[in-house]
């Protein structure tokens, strides 16, 4: 254990000022800033924490979209973990592609791009990845309509007094989905199209 | 209706387009006891194809396995595919993207063909009806005979669902069910529904 810290003075050291080391339920998180992304994955990396598990992005609304890195090391036991995370702003969402550190960033990276509309800079080809072919929009924003309930009504009753006049239970407040548009989107009823 | 629009063959819908004529003339000509002897012998030998999608696939494993085991219906789950399977339990969720191979095997599948969607997510989308990303019912993409309900359902509703298929092929009269003339239609293929195969890269960019 005499060196269980050299990841974090390295980390630190490349990641510059304004680094933060936190906690996310019992995993350290290390916020870096964008300019630093790369730099401090390959100051991880080269430190020994060599496996890289998953890349991912987190839409913040107002505060730009966080992307988050797990990175590995599996020499040590207990495995250390690691979360490196980084923040960009919503209207320039680009970030320098990791691939050139880990090459396993690629397909993680296609498919946050799909996912999230993140460009990332340097990346060979951000191909989508799991979307069907000529599917419009980012998903897993939060601007994202889910409007299949606007397409068509739900078949069956989702709140107690919905049934029909067999249910006793009286109406209540209707709950909406995140995600999922107010009653005005539709359907609606034959011949009333605005 | 998106099964109309599509153009699918839907023998559960009464006015939906019909594949005609994929049953031989003698289905026509049989005397009814002839053709109740027919149809025991197809509803005890049913050839089961499982198009097992997500967590429902485990409990049709389940069903399959020792303690319900299905075989003792004349359910046989050992179909080498589609090509020999004569029911196709689609069970899991049903996505967009998956939707044209559902439909590319189920065409593969001889007829007289049965479909039984098994648990919420195949009979309607279930818990995923706002996603994105989920076939709100496998019946917008094939024809189901029986839907079963839960999520998952247990494997005794699995059982329930084809003693229910049974008791329909019993009582079914194949002429009726495949009306007209011994003329094969091929304008209703998988094609319409599937993308072109992907060519194998070649530039270096697929290969960083």
């Amino acid at each position: 254990m005499e060196h269980s810290d050299d990841w974090a003075v390295q980390l630190a050291h490349a990641a510059g000022e304004g680094a933060e080391v936190g906690d996310a339920f019992g995993v350290p998180v290390f916020d870096v800033s964008a300019e630093r992304w790369v730099v401090t994955l390959q100051a991880a990396r080269d430190s020994g924490l060599t496996f890289f598990d998953w890349l991912s992005a987190v839409d913040e609304l107002d505060e730009g979209f966080s992307v988050v890195a797990h990175v590995a090391d599996q020499s040590r036991h207990p495995v250390l973990h690691l979360l490196l995370r980084t923040r960009i702003p919503r209207d320039a969402p680009v970030l320098p592609s990791a691939t050139a550190v880990y090459r396993g960033a690629a397909w993680h990276e296609r498919e946050t791009h799909e996912m999230f509309g993140i460009g990332f800079d340097g990346h060979p080809a951000l191909d989508p990845l799991l979307l069907p072919d000529g599917f419009e929009g980012h998903p897993l924003r939060k601007e994202f309509v889910l409007a299949a309930r606007a397409a068509k009504p739900w078949p069956g009753a989702k709140e107690p007094g919905e049934g029909g006049e067999r249910t006793a239970a009286p109406a209540r407040r209707r709950m909406l989905p995140p995600g999922v548009p107010d009653p005005s989107w539709g359907p609606r009823p034959p011949g009333d199209a605005p | 209706m998106a099964v109309t629009e599509l153009g699918m063959p839907g023998h559960g819908h009464p006015d939906g387009e019909q594949i005609a004529g994929s049953v031989g003339p003698a289905q026509r000509l049989v005397p009814d006891p002839v053709r109740i002897v027919l149809n025991w012998g197809r509803r005890y030998s049913l050839w089961v194809f499982n198009f097992g999608l997500a967590c429902c696939a485990i409990e049709f494993i389940a069903a399959s396995m020792a303690r319900h085991d299905f075989i003792r219906l004349g359910v046989i789950p050992f179909a080498p595919g589609p090509r020999q399977a004569d029911l196709m339990v689609v069970s899991g969720t049903v996505t967009d993207k998956m939707a044209p191979a559902v439909r590319r095997l189920y065409e593969q599948m001889p007829e007289p063909k049965y479909v039984i969607s098994f648990g919420a997510c195949s009979n309607s989308g279930g818990p995923y009806w706002d996603s994105y990303s989920v076939t709100k019912g496998v019946d917008q993409v094939v024809p189901v005979d029986v839907y079963v309900p839960g999520c998952p359902p247990r494997p005794e509703a699995l059982l329930q669902g084809i003693l229910r298929l049974q008791e329909k092929i019993a009582g079914e009269n194949l002429a009726a069910r495949y009306p007209g003339p011994a003329a094969v239609r091929r304008d209703s293929t998988p094609t319409i529904l599937t993308r072109p195969l992907v060519p194998p890269a070649t530039s270096e960019r697929e290969r960083p």
